[in-house]
């Protein structure tokens, strides 16, 4: 029976411990899989012909006469959408239309005065022109068709004066005819709303195409071009064929809010076409392409992370990573060679063991602030330096950030080396210091190793010890150890704190994070293959 | 006692077996060899004690030049204790203190101002279980010469070829001297320790139970080493191993419970051994 038992609790605990380690592996895929995916989109994607051009433009990369190629074709498909949407803005923007309006009257004016007739001709020609300017804007402002109708056709009437033709007061007629047209199918009643409406519409074209051919350019580089991703680009599609509104549903009860669609909104207007038309040849108004844009961890990026790449933050944290590494690996090992083989067992050495195992908990930002206190404003100054935030003082505290685990870990390694070889080599005549240089401290080496793989993972990943001593979120490459820097770990959060325009690129924020979980196994995969070397030669192969 | 099951007469003599090895009668051992650069180890009344417990207490003996002599004794007796403090290496361990003298070449090795490293270039060291360097063969032997401050390439190889064919280990390794010493049987790695040892030019060569975790034909190897090395060495070997003293040594010390009872030749202490104790140990009443 109890032999029964016996077995019963060695599979119960095989069962367990698979199981755990199976749900440890679960939860991890769980957190990293989302994270890696999303991440992964910002190498590899369906990207647009806005896209392209930004590359060409901002990077220099890419075939130009293709591209042009490509832009004249798409230019064709574009050129629907905006005919579309100027048809229909003439016919309710009535403010752009008066201001024309009023812009001819004073050009006419200006050209009949250099005309050859007499002062009388002068006035009635004038008087026509203003009588013509009233009647076009009254039928502009009006909200009654019939009044329009009215209006238009008096305004028709002197098509064929000679007076007119060959004028800048020509156009009053073709405008007439134009609004004529473009009235006939619109409810004045809703005049307001599809104003409102229209300006939306107009935004979410302006996002998706870019700025129109021949409209001087926007300020800002992220304005310049259109939708720049397949998918930022069908969220846009969405947005224009689907409104958000504010609906009452019963009386009493509070506004719902309902999708309703923009075709059904612009419904018999010469807008409706627009919609279907863009839903169905999107494709090849933006060209989408799947591509391997590897060049994501070179490229520096525009202001707020818009386009471009994460380069300099990568630069960054490998440049702190490494500096922080130097200088805490030799303070490390020196400090646990005293513990190890110089100190006595006394009290002052029991308590700095005690402060050292202490120090290996204090929360991260504590060193930024000391770092902060110490190394910017004190230490730098103190030898002349300038007392900012920069590359050194963000290493420095780094490097006090990990020396605890350093300290540790290399301490085991040194405790653990056989006392065998110590005698020997001692046995043989050599000192303390050659026996600890020639052959304790080689043997160590992979324990020490141990403890900067430990200590790499943590100083990469840290964003509170440089949030004060050397981290900016915007800023050039750093030219020297006085200059701050980018870092994926600041940036990170930078991106996940940052306005509505971070939001707009989620790509980019699992981009950075990914980027950052990459370059951290890239470096602990270094140095567990260097690890693995040492040791395997230690141990005589 | 468990007496043995062969009555006194019958009963193998250990000393005759060995005798039959081939060593060295006690005539020869008497003269001293003109071309031994040998030296002499003295103990008066040397005492040695980890913090209260005794190690050794009043030792009082003499180690000849250019011989091999032995040190045997049941588990805990303090021989490795006195062996290691010939060449200091109980330095290593804290809370230690003496008391007595221990002369080596005529000089007091716990003086205040005995220069150690001099000390242990001239005193070598074999220990227990073979523990050569974690690196190659050739850096092994030449560890200790670089200690003494040899640079020159070639008179390093020089001295690492001596070494390795005194140690009877050349022929084995001589095709690949960078090959890692790990690499080596046990046997053949107790071997590099004695070739290491004998690299720095010791007078004395001190052996801690060498071949007690070694199979008998790498034993066998060393004991043949030994053999070899005595006409320029004095060896003082500690064992466990009665017929390993038996074969090797001309003079045996027998230690118990950290005193020295008896000390004289090995064939006197095997064959008629003055104390009781004495010959209860050798013919393993107790121990």
């Amino acid at each position: 029976m109890r032999l029964f038992i016996r077995q019963i609790t060695n599979k119960t605990f095989t069962v367990l411990t698979g199981a755990s380690v199976l749900l440890l592996t679960v939860i991890l895929l769980i957190i990293l899989g989302p994270m890696i995916w999303r991440g992964a989109k910002a190498v590899v994607f369906k990207d647009t012909i806005e896209f392209r051009q930004m590359q060409l433009d901002l990077y220099n990369r890419g075939n130009p006469a293709g591209l042009q190629r490509e832009a004249d074709e798409a230019e064709n498909c574009r050129k629907m959408v905006y005919e579309t949407i100027d048809k229909f803005k003439h016919g309710i923007d009535v403010e752009e239309l008066t201001d024309r309006t009023k812009q001819i009257y004073r050009q006419f004016g200006k050209e009949l005065r250099y005309k050859d007739i007499t002062g009388e001709e002068y006035q009635n020609i004038h008087s026509l022109a203003r009588d013509l300017r009233n009647k076009l804007q009254a039928a502009f402002t009006s909200n009654d068709k019939k009044v329009i109708q009215e209006n238009i056709d008096y305004i028709l009437q002197y098509r064929l004066d000679k007076d007119l033709t060959d004028t800048t007061a020509a156009e009053y007629f073709t405008l007439a005819e134009e609004f004529r047209q473009s009235i006939e199918n619109i409810d004045f009643n809703k005049r307001q709303q599809y104003a409102a409406s229209l300006q939306q519409v107009e935004e979410i074209i302006f996002r998706l195409l870019g700025p129109r051919p021949g409209v001087p350019l926007p300020a800002l580089t992220m304005d310049r071009y259109g939708a720049t991703r397949w998918d930022l680009a069908r969220k846009l599609l969405d947005k224009l064929l689907w409104s958000q509104q504010w609906i009452q549903q019963q009386a009493g009860q509070p506004l719902v809010k309902v999708r309703v669609s923009r075709a059904e909104e612009f419904a018999g207007t010469t807008l409706e076409p627009l919609f279907g038309y863009v839903e169905n040849n999107l494709d090849k108004i933006l060209k989408p392409q799947v591509t391997f844009y590897w060049q994501y961890f070179i490229d520096d990026s525009t202001p707020g992370h818009y386009f471009g790449g994460v380069g300099p933050e990568i630069l960054g944290t490998l440049l702190l990573t490494l500096l922080a590494m130097l200088f805490v690996m030799p303070l490390g090992v020196i400090s646990a060679a005293y513990l190890v083989e110089c100190a006595s067992d006394n009290m002052a050495v029991r308590i700095i063991r005690m402060c050292i195992n202490t120090l290996a908990g204090v929360p991260s930002i504590v060193f930024g602030l000391f770092g902060l206190a110490f190394f910017v404003l004190f230490l730098v100054p103190l030898f002349g330096g300038p007392s900012k935030p920069c590359v050194l003082t963000a290493s420095l505290t780094l490097a006090v950030l990990t020396l605890p685990v350093m300290i540790r870990a290399s301490e085991e390694a040194i405790r653990s080396v056989p006392q065998t070889y110590k005698e020997a080599s001692l046995g043989l005549g050599a000192s303390g210091f050659r026996t600890f240089m020639k052959v304790t401290l080689p043997v160590a080496l992979p324990g020490i190793l141990t403890g900067v793989i430990l200590s790499l993972s943590r100083v990469a990943g840290e964003t509170a010890p440089v949030l004060f001593t050397g981290a900016i979120a915007l800023g050039p490459l750093p030219k020297s150890l006085f200059d701050p820097t980018r870092t994926l770990s600041y940036g990170s959060y930078d991106m996940a704190v940052g306005d509505r325009l971070a939001m707009m690129v989620p790509h980019n924020q699992y981009g950075m994070v990914v980027t950052l979980v990459l370059l951290i196994l890239c470096l602990n995969a270094m140095a567990i293959v260097l690890r693995a070397r040492i040791s395997r030669k230690l141990r005589g192969h | 006692m468990p007496m043995s099951a062969l009555d006194n007469n019958e009963r193998l003599d250990p000393v005759r077996t060995a005798v039959t090895l081939g060593r060295k009668s006690d005539a020869a051992s008497d003269q001293k060899n003109t071309h031994c650069k040998c030296a002499v180890i003295t103990s008066e009344n040397f005492s040695f004690y980890y913090g209260a417990k005794v190690g050794v207490k009043d030792i009082t003996m003499e180690i000849y030049p250019c011989s091999v002599t032995a040190i045997i004794g049941p588990s805990g007796c303090g021989k490795s204790t006195f062996l290691r403090s010939i060449n200091r290496i109980n330095d290593l361990i804290p809370h230690t203190h003496i008391e007595g003298k221990l002369l080596v070449n005529g000089h007091n090795v716990y003086d205040k101002n005995t220069n150690l490293v001099n000390l242990r270039q001239q005193v070598g060291m074999v220990f227990q279980k073979p523990n050569p360097f974690p690196k190659s063969i050739f850096d092994n032997v030449a560890y200790g010469p670089k200690l003494q401050g040899v640079k020159n390439s070639s008179q390093l190889q020089q001295i690492v070829e001596s070494s390795l064919q005194a140690a009877a280990l050349w022929d084995e390794v001589k095709d690949d001297l960078k090959k890692s010493a790990l690499a080596l049987s046990g046997g053949q790695q107790q071997r590099l320790c004695i070739a290491r040892a004998l690299a720095t030019k010791p007078n004395i060569i001190l052996m801690d139970e060498p071949c007690s975790a070694l199979d008998p034909i790498a034993t066998a190897k060393i004991e043949d080493l030994i053999d070899k090395l005595q006409n320029d060495y004095t060896i003082v070997i500690v064992t466990h191993n009665m017929q390993q003293a038996a074969r090797v040594s001309e003079r045996t010390a027998f230690f118990c419970l950290g005193e020295l009872i008896e000390y004289d030749r090995t064939v006197k202490i095997f064959r008629n051994p003055g104390k009781k104790q004495t010959e209860d140990y050798v013919t393993g009443r107790f121990g």
